[in-house]
């Protein structure tokens, strides 16, 4: 049985003047411990999708089945590593590590012990006491990363976690999430705009349609690990990734479809405007909490 | 502190114009009222304000007035924060009870707090609870809308990461909803403080039933114009004290915390 099952998700937004339908029946299976990239045009409802199975969102149409069972509500067994981390700037950066297990009633000590552990893990441990404003980017991804493994969940969802990140750290990044990957066996989910990010992560990777989108092709990915962003041997796979992306980034008009040089893999053309979407999109979202 | 515009010295420290001002200020007044333009009972010498102050702080008077008033103060204002902010919170988080008790606190919002007086004596007879009565429903609206608006204005990431991590109900509200509309809250207690301040002194004018405001009641009924003043200058010390001390205090931690200066 597959650790999760997407089973013709759709949904719809209202929009001012028109019904958008972001999803257009999504199906997707996810075997335990597989690490699946799910890569898109910029706007096709990736994230939508993420949220729906982190249960933070509701589908109008469609399943999510977790561990064959179908789940509506959100909870600690499919948890969300946020784009901009969405650290608690209330709490240090070992208090925003412990709040979930805070919040499940753990007692203190053992709470410590926990987070002493995830802190160690991703090297935070002498920034424990520090507020997040006081992180670099790379840092508050990893204060996120380790808040999300705290909780032991059986997946993980992250959306696109790196898109902030310098070149740098952002490779090195991508070696530590698969050693994090290969010790703890979490079954991950990980959307990202990267192709490159996308092959070098993924044990496969899940190509989404333009609107109303669903999944195109799912491409398994058994090159050997570790596995560096610059690897030639997996130039070939992110053109095959590429050609399946390209014509629904020209479907979507998006800024994204332009050039055809592996440059468009990063697809960095598109991040400005989607910034701006993601501003917009969190007032929506914040009158109606 | 030098004067040059060195870039370590970000202020420039105005300290001694400030008591070169107060100096002046009560040396203006001192030949003022020397000068016998107005009798002395009419406009007090500032000496004749310090004795007062003196003879008040000695025999207790003073302390017992600022005492009551402070108690008084005290648990008003902690009822209108806990009101405040339960209010607060259900209005951002249920749009129906926004509309609807939502608008009415916008409209009592505008009563000032000495205006409650009648009722608070009508309901509660002139009493300790009539006059906290006064301060806690002249305070608490202020300390209600800013906390609206802090919820309201909460990321809804962070909402959304407390709920996947497990976070509901009364654990939401402790652990995220209120440290996360903290720093909106602090304003609204400031202005709550700043109602019940003012509504205190008022009401307890008015209540003549001991306090500070009742100190300046009798001032006047005894024509006792040093006492007013002496009076005046307490309620104008503590009132500076709590907001320079307490909320400033308050105010730094948490935009230290938070990254925001
Ligand atoms: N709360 C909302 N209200 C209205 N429309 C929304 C809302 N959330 C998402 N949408 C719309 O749904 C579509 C999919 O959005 P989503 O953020 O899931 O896309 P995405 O694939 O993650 O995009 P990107 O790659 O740019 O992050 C977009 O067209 C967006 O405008
Ligand atoms: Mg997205």
């Amino acid at each position: 049985m597959a650790k999760l099952e997407a089973r013709g998700i759709t949904k719809y937004f209202e929009h001012e003047s028109h019904r958008l339908q972001a999803l257009g029946g999504v199906n997707l299976k996810v075997e335990s411990g597989d690490f699946v990239c799910l890569v898109g045009p910029s706007g096709c409802g990736k994230s939508t999708f993420l949220r729906i199975v982190a249960g933070l969102e509701k589908p109008d149409g469609g399943q999510i089945l977790f561990d064959g069972r179908p789940v509506t509500e959100t909870g600690p067994t499919r948890i969300m590593v946020f784009q901009e981390g969405a650290l608690f700037p209330w709490l240090t950066v070992r208090d925003n590590v412990e709040f979930g297990l805070k919040v499940s009633g753990i007692p203190r000590e053992k709470r410590a012990e926990v987070s002493e552990r995830y802190l160690d893990m991703m090297q935070l441990t002498k920034f424990a006491g520090s507020y997040t404003h006081q992180l670099s980017t790379g840092m508050k991804q990893r204060v996120a990363i380790a808040r999300a493994l705290v909780m032991d969940p059986d997946v993980l969802l992250m959306d696109e976690p790196f898109a902030a990140l310098d070149a740098q750290t952002k490779d090195l990044l991508l070696v530590e999430t698969q050693l994090i990957w290969a010790r703890t066996k979490k079954t991950i989910m990980f959307v990202t705009h990267n192709v490159a990010e996308a092959a070098v992560l993924g044990t496969k990777v899940a190509v989404f349609s333009n609107r109303p989108s669903v999944v195109k092709r799912e491409i398994p990915n058994d090159f050997p690990r570790p596995r560096v962003p610059d690897d030639k041997d997996l130039i070939d796979f992110q053109h095959e990734i590429l050609q399946e992306l390209r014509p629904e980034v020209r479907k979507g008009g998006g800024a994204g479809a332009s050039g055809a040089s592996k440059d468009d893999a990063d697809a960095e053309g598109t991040v400005a405007g989607e910034e701006e979407k993601k501003k917009k999109k969190k007032k929506k979202k914040g009158g109606t909490q | 502190m030098s004067l040059s515009a060195s870039p370590s010295s970000k202020k420039r420290s105005y300290a001694p114009h400030k008591i070169a001002f107060y100096i002046g200020l009560v040396a203006v007044w001192q030949l003022v009222a020397m000068s016998g333009v107005w009798p002395s009972n009419i406009f007090p010498s500032p000496y004749e304000v310090g004795e007062d102050l003196v003879y008040g702080a000695l025999d207790g008077s003073l302390l017992h007035g600022f005492a009551t008033s402070m108690w008084r103060l005290a648990v008003g204002l902690s009822i209108s924060i806990a009101g405040g902010v339960a209010l607060g919170i259900v209005m951002a988080r249920r749009e129906a009870f926004n509309q609807t008790v939502g608008s009415l606190v916008l409209g009592l919002q505008s009563i000032p707090s000495i205006a409650w007086v009648p009722l608070g004596i009508l309901w509660f007879g002139l009493t300790d609870a009539g006059i906290i009565f006064v301060i806690a429903i002249g305070a608490v609206f202020a300390v209600t809308i800013n906390t609206y608006t802090g919820v309201k204005n909460i990321q809804p990431h962070y909402i959304e990461a407390a709920r996947n991590m497990g976070a509901t109900g009364g654990r939401l509200i402790t652990d995220v909803l209120i440290p996360a509309a903290f720093p909106y809250m602090i304003s609204g207690f400031k202005q709550g403080w700043a109602f019940a301040w003012r509504g205190v002194i008022g009401a307890e004018l008015l209540f003549s039933y001991l306090g500070l405001g009742y100190m300046l009641y009798v001032g006047r009924s005894l024509n006792d114009i040093s006492q007013i003043i002496a009076v005046m200058l307490v309620i104008m010390a503590t009132g500076l004290a709590v907001d320079a001390v307490l909320f400033k205090k308050l105010e730094l931690k948490v935009m230290s915390r938070w990254g925001l200066r």
